[in-house]
């Protein structure tokens, strides 16, 4: 419950703009945190959470970083902005040690200086001249806090998707700030995860910390928050209690999506097809792949482990073991697991990205070993767990048009590239440049690649991460309608719901090994 | 013992100068060869050899061209080509310079690769070298792989996309041309997220700072650093001394 406190942090926004002459991002928006208190701030996919964030966490300066009229307060001190040179300004460092900021993107808060977790946790505390007695007290609790414990020695590089977000909470909560404010904590964590996530949030409010997430789907701890705002277009569309708000009309949480509603707008699990008659349009026969301790994935013909005819020995680490897998045209296979489980590793085989240790794996019955990636691309979409890794080009349209030209010629490749954007519902950010893209249109514009080459397989990793309640139904009507094309689609993913109701059938990969569910 | 990184930063150091300031065949060419070994045995030559030919062979050539061919003391010509003259005495005296070059640039290279670079940006932060000198030293270090990563990212997207890569160095800088542009826009883009972060972690703070990692270091690599130094030292005067006197 929140205490009776005055809030530990407002903001009064009439009125924000960037500097690029666009109009104003957020406005008409009022923001009070209690100490001890959770809110959740709700929204779509460019409704401006993001902003919001940045510009509370100090990492989006009003001055430098756009031009905001209305006020920022903090710990009692209010900062009136007028929009003019006689604006004051905020010291990201002082800001920062009041107010934590973990962004959607974790990685992003690394130091990429420090060789281990322990000292990129420290690195907070090493800038404000902590003591190292007090240094390792404090790296110790907050790894405890995060289950860290069995990483501290360990590169931050050679972290999970899951364990890099456990430690970019960390390097915001180890010096204690009195704000903590997340941007969509619960994409790519899985169940257990989450509920790790839910526990902590829970203790730091407890303990007095008021926490802010900024989310655009409403799971676990977030029904327990004191209160919830509703963004859309950058202003408040409704805010109030949880309870109040889910019994209020739908319309005010429309397109945000609801884990207890069943995460699929279509609901019900397609019925199966006939699948046994074709050939598979993808087959795995045996394939075990291992990284080497080096990092480097240890290739057929490349290790001295095969030459000497031993299994894999302490050098290597297995990921994946004696997989045989076969994929139908218009079958829709789920691959579920935990974090880390190998399933990203299982579809970078399907193009050859990755290269089994033993094993084969054949794409409408031929072998792609050998074959290059960018060949056997021509059969297997492959949809990136993270889209930024994916996207690279300048604007949405030429995205979706690299390579097009080559299987299909200039003309036919405009026409598909148009179609797959429209498809996605992207074909007004034609001429955006894919970088400044939400994450959740990223993602999107990241499926009209893959959509636009009408591949025989599709592989598809992570999809719903990061994707609001439309962009999920945009989603699953892609899938749907590629696998009733003909298409096979195997899609991996940690949303068990998701699995459930698009997929044929569901199979769980654990310690390496696949298992029908 | 595990080497403090200034020590081994004075050994390279010493080194270079000594071998500079010796100016002799079998100085330069023991140094050269005993770094080689190090560097070897260390597991580092595969890395250290290219960066090491890539430094040394056109100074080497360029070396050989301006000593060997014109070298105005020298006597036994032994060929001659209108106004160059390739003298036995230009010839040894662009190899010796070369060997004596190579000694001090492989020293300081065995150093560059073997060096633990959080361990000597944590030992120069303890010294009061200035936080954001230390994450420069240690970016430029960190830098080359972090791109080479993206790049290879970018690839791997570019390729299941259609991109064919064919085998062979030619194909591979063509393909890389594609790379180029989404790997600076990225870069960027990255620079501008993680610069927020830093700052908001308190790394442009003025004032001390403290080190969560400790560097062992002892009396004797202390005293072995003093000594390191003063024979550098002492080798600089000593060939000044020599240059003074006419030697």
């Amino acid at each position: 419950m929140p205490y009776s406190a005055e809030p530990v942090m407002a903001a009064g926004i009439r009125e924000f703009t960037f500097h690029d002459g666009g109009g104003p991002v957020l406005q008409g928006l009022d923001v009070a945190v209690a100490p001890g208190s959770l809110m959740a701030v709700l929204g779509t996919s460019g409704s401006g959470k993001t902003t919001l964030g940045r510009l509370l966490a100090g990492w989006l300066p009003p001055g430098p970083g756009g031009n905001l009229i209305g006020f920022l307060e903090l710990t009692g001190t209010r900062l009136q902005f007028n929009g003019d040179a006689g604006d004051p300004r905020i010291d990201p460092a002082q800001w920062g040690r009041q107010v934590g900021f973990v962004p959607q993107d974790a990685g992003a808060v690394l130091s990429t200086v420090r060789a281990t977790v322990a000292e990129e946790l420290a690195f907070g505390l090493e800038n404000s001249a902590v003591g190292r007695t007090a240094m390792v007290a404090a790296v110790e609790q907050t790894a405890g806090l995060l289950g860290l414990r069995n990483l501290l020695g360990r590169h931050p590089a050679r972290l999970s998707g899951g364990q890099l977000r456990r430690l970019a909470i960390g390097c915001a909560i180890i010096t204690r700030p009195p704000v903590l404010i997340m941007d969509e904590p619960f994409a790519s964590l899985d169940a257990a995860g989450a509920r790790e996530l839910g526990d902590l949030v829970r203790g730091l409010v407890k303990a007095g910390t008021a926490v802010v997430i900024l989310s655009q789907m409403v799971d676990g701890v977030l029904r327990e928050a004191d209160n919830w705002i509703v963004l859309a277009d950058g202003t408040v569309k409704a805010s109030g209690t949880p309870a109040a708000l889910e019994a209020g009309s739908p319309a005010v949480l429309a397109g945000i999506r609801r884990i207890k509603d069943g995460p699929s707008p279509g609901g019900v699990a397609p019925v199966p097809r006939s699948a046994g008659h074709s050939a598979p349009a993808l087959e795995l026969r045996g394939v075990s792949f291992g990284y080497r301790k080096d990092g480097r994935p240890a290739r057929q013909g490349f290790t001295w482990q095969r030459r000497q005819g031993s299994r894999t020995t302490d050098n290597q680490s297995t990921v994946l073991q004696g997989i045989d897998l076969a994929v139908h045209p218009g079958e829709i296979v789920a691959v579920t697991g935990p974090n880390g489980a190998g399933k990203s590793t299982l579809l970078r085989h399907f193009n050859g990205l990755l290269r089994p240790t033993t094993g084969t794996v054949l794409v409408q019955g031929e072998d792609i070993s050998g074959k290059p990636v960018g060949s056997t691309a021509a059969a297997v979409g492959l949809l990136f767990q993270h889209p930024r890794e994916q996207l690279f080009e300048r604007t949405a349209l030429r995205e979706v048009r690299f390579g097009l030209d080559r299987l299909f010629g200039q003309d036919e490749a405009g026409e598909r590239a148009s179609a797959a954007l429209a498809a996605v519902g992207l074909s007004a950010a034609a001429h955006e440049q894919p970088a400044e893209l939400p994450a959740s249109r990223q993602r999107l514009l990241a499926l009209a690649t893959v959509l636009a080459r009408k591949p025989a397989v599709l592989a598809l990793d992570e999809p719903t991460v990061a994707l609001d309640g439309d962009g999920l139904a945009v989603l699953d009507a892609a899938v749907r309608s590629a696998a009733a094309e003909g298409a096979a689609v195997v899609l991996v993913t940690h949303d068990l719901g998701y699995a459930r109701s698009a997929a044929h059938r569901t199979i769980a990969l654990d310690a390496g090994r696949l298992a029908e569910a | 013992m595990r080497l403090h990184p200034l020590t081994s930063l004075a050994f390279a150091g010493s080194t270079a100068v000594i071998t500079t300031a010796a100016a002799s065949w079998p100085v330069s060419l023991a140094v050269g060869a005993g770094a080689l070994g190090l560097s070897a045995a260390g597991g580092t030559a595969r890395r250290l050899v290219p960066a090491a030919a890539a430094v040394l062979v056109p100074l080497g050539l360029s070396l050989l061209i301006v000593h060997g061919l014109s070298f105005p003391e020298g006597r036994t010509v032994l060929a001659q080509f209108g106004p160059a003259r390739v003298t036995a005495e230009g010839l040894a005296f662009a190899g010796e310079r070369a060997a004596q070059l190579s000694a001090a640039v492989l020293a300081l290279l065995v150093f560059s690769f073997s060096v633990n670079v959080p361990d000597l940006v944590a030992a120069l932060a303890s010294r009061g070298v200035h936080g954001r000198f230390g994450f420069v030293l240690a970016s430029t270090l960190t830098l080359l792989p972090a791109i080479t990563a993206q790049a290879g990212r970018i690839r791997q997207a570019q390729e299941s996309r259609g991109l064919v890569i064919r085998r062979g160095l030619l194909h591979k800088v063509a393909a890389f041309r594609l790379q180029a542009i989404p790997l600076v826009l990225s870069l960027v883009e990255d620079a501008g997220t993680r610069a927020a972060a830093l700052e908001a972690r308190g790394f442009s703070s003025p004032g001390p700072r403290t080190s969560y990692r400790e560097v062992p270091d002892s009396a004797i690599q202390r005293l072995l650093r003093m000594l390191l130094l003063a024979a550098a030292a002492a080798a600089v005067v000593w060939r000044l001394w020599l240059a003074g006197t006419g030697g």
